[in-house]
């Protein structure tokens, strides 16, 4: 370079170019094409317009006129709703207390009663009493407390936000490798388990396919997802795989929509409105058919179905793997508090930010933690808990379905039953009645009932009105016999 | 720390561009660019100015007008999943202060770059087809129109 501009002419000749002079420029603007100026004009236009434009919103805001009607049409609720004090609900807290710890016997009122009214089923909670016939150190309860003395009551905040304690993490780490899955994450309430973990995973224009007989909570779940729902009618395969054939019709026509569209199933593992359990083994081969991710509710089915208790899937014999998502409570068999979801790491671990139920609520209280851990541990140790419990189902089912006129709904495994009037009228407050009738006959001769009870208006598909039987664990068959007898008497009696 | 400036908003995307400074960054940041163009030897004063506001319009095109959705855990339910980040600033107030900031950025560079480079007629074709391409998905109309289904989902 440096022998380049010791040339004069050549220096002056770069000199010109580089310069970019002022004057040269002030030149070409005076010169510019008419059409140049002319597209400099319309962006002048523009800013100045853009100056004194005013911001407004982009959705269309309602005229007066529609404004009006709004208000016209609102009709304000009552912020207390009149309730009918001969409530059942209402006559059931005045006159339905339980003293005392809920176990095979529960303490009403200073009288005691044979319970098949808890969904205790293998007899966890209120495990003091029968502690010499088990051979466990010592119960859940003393675990409890013991938990209590240590760590004090609550955990005092959410997971994420210092309320993580040692045993929370114990528990994850002793669930998974009782599930045989990468890793659980716990949720502090169980009804609020699958309403959260749905909600985290399926988003606004992702679709689920999903039983009509589905719980509550899962239904709560469904509406907070704001996804687009098929409902397929209960355990109607066929159904659900016409909706799956139209579903992929609909992917092959709009391949862009269908590459961010996620689709789910969301079933449950044992029915809690039913007592049925879902055809996973059909399932299974329809998720992978369809490409679908199963997400599946073990609710009622953990800790009661299969050989150690593991669940639906244990029951049909197949890899949890399959499953994408599982949810389960360990308010039921655990006897304990709260729930969980277990899977996949990559899977579960998007819960601990996207789980609202896991984020923006208080952990679950150490005390009820290890108790859970405890009652781990006692399936565990005790897997006869499972063959007695199998047992004594397989024996009221076999007994309550030879009371006559009354059916009896749910698998003959299934640790849940339902008591329906064989024939039932189109009345559903009558049938409601007379099963009510017997619940209260029952609790005469000494043995608590209890109605399945549902928020009726809420419900996607309301079963028929029916007495829900929880068998334990604990029971004797001389207390299933006792139970049976009496159901029969009592319906006799109502009836005639 | 962060007195004053913290929100609550649930998605970030609609309110970062009032954060404050945030038009002198921008410009900054453009000028940059600008100062990094011209630094290089073998690219005339020109082509610098043509190459900033082409790449300031390509980017500026990508990052408002093309990109979908929010990187942010929001509890909405993806609301914004199938919306521009156009389209979610300032949660769809049209001529918003930003967005008139936005529009008169790309508008004024052209200026610049119309006369840095002599109102050249090849320079002015680059320049305004870039223009074009960051102005047309501003207006109000096209709020949430996918043109021929283009970038629809």
């Amino acid at each position: 370079m440096a022998g380049v501009s010791a040339d004069p002419v050549d220096a002056s000749v770069t000199s010109r170019e580089a310069a970019w002079d002022l004057y040269e420029m002030i030149q070409a603007c005076l010169q510019a094409p008419s059409y140049h100026l002319l597209f400099e004009a319309v962006l002048i236009v523009w800013i100045i317009q853009l100056l004194f434009v005013k911001s407004y919103k982009a959705k269309a805001t309602l005229t007066e006129k529609e404004k009006e009607e709004l208000i016209e049409d609102w009709r304000p609720e009552p912020l207390v709703p009149e309730v009918d004090p001969e409530h059942p609900v209402l006559q059931d807290m005045e006159n339905r207390l339980i003293d005392g710890k809920i176990g095979r016997h529960v303490n009403i009122n200073g009288k005691t009663y044979l319970n098949v009214a808890s969904m205790n089923f293998l007899g966890m909670s209120g495990r003091v009493d029968i502690e010499a016939s088990i051979s466990t150190e010592y119960s859940q309860a003393e675990v409890a407390i013991d938990t209590v003395k240590k760590y004090g009551v609550g955990s005092c905040g959410p997971r994420g936000f210092y309320g993580t304690v040692d045993v929370h993490l114990e528990l994850e780490d002793k669930l998974a490798e009782f599930m045989g899955v990468e890793e659980v994450i716990m949720y502090s309430y169980g009804l609020a388990t699958i309403s959260s973990a749905i909600p985290a995973y399926s988003k606004r224009g992702d679709i689920i396919f999903c039983d009509e007989g589905v719980n509550f909570s899962i239904q709560k779940g469904l509406v907070a997802s704001r996804s687009k729902i098929y409902f397929f009618k209960h355990n109607d395969l066929e159904d659900l795989e016409g909706l799956l054939k139209a579903q992929e019709r609909e992917d092959k026509q709009n391949p862009k929509k269908a590459k961010v569209t996620r689709r789910f199933l969301v079933v449950e593992g044992l029915y809690m409105k039913y007592g049925d359990f879902c055809p996973l083994p059909k399932l299974v081969e329809l998720k992978w058919k369809y490409k679908v991710r199963i997400f599946l509710d073990e609710t009622l089915s953990f800790g009661t179905l299969g050989a150690t208790g593991r669940g639906i899937t244990e029951h049909y014999g197949i890899s949890i793997d399959n499953i994408d998502l599982m949810a389960a409570s360990l308010e039921h068999a655990f006897g304990s508090y709260g729930g969980f979801c277990c899977g996949r790491s990559y899977v579960v671990d998007h819960q601990r930010l996207s789980g609202l139920g896991y984020c923006f609520s208080a952990s679950t209280p150490p005390m009820l933690t290890t108790a859970a851990i405890k009652a781990l541990s006692i399936l565990q140790e005790n897997p006869e808990l499972l063959t007695k419990l199998h047992d004594n189902i397989r024996y009221i089912y076999e007994k309550l379905s030879k009371i006559n006129g009354l059916r009896v709904m749910g698998e003959t495994v299934s640790p849940m039953l339902f008591l329906q009037l064989a024939g039932p009228s189109d009345n559903r407050e009558l049938d409601k009645a007379i099963l009510r009738k017997i619940v209260q006959k029952a609790e005469e001769q000494g043995v608590v009932l209890i109605l399945a009870a549902y928020l009726e208006e809420e419900e996607h598909t309301l079963p028929p009105p029916s007495i829900r039987i929880s068998v334990s664990a604990e029971l004797t068959h001389n207390d299933i016999d006792r139970v049976v007898s009496v159901i029969d008497d009592c319906y006799q009696n109502t009836v005639s | 720390m962060n007195v004053g400036v913290a929100h609550s908003d649930p998605n970030p995307n609609t309110t970062y561009f009032n954060s404050r400074g945030m038009w002198l960054t921008y410009t900054i940041v453009v000028g940059i660019i600008h100062y990094v163009f011209l630094s290089l030897p073998f690219l005339s004063v020109a082509m610098s100015w043509t190459l900033t506001n082409v790449i300031h319009n390509f980017l500026m095109f990508i990052i408002l007008h093309v990109e979908k959705g929010t990187p942010f855990e929001t509890t909405d339910q993806g609301k914004y999943r199938d919306k521009t980040v156009w389209e979610q600033l300032d949660k769809g107030t049209h001529f918003s202060a930003s967005k008139k900031f936005l529009t008169v950025v790309p508008i004024v560079l052209f200026f610049l770059a119309s006369f840095y480079t002599k109102y050249d007629p090849y320079h002015f074709i680059i320049n305004a087809l870039s223009l074009i391409l960051v102005l047309v998905p501003k207006l109000p109309m096209l709020h949430g129109v996918r043109l021929f289904g283009i970038n629809k989902y």
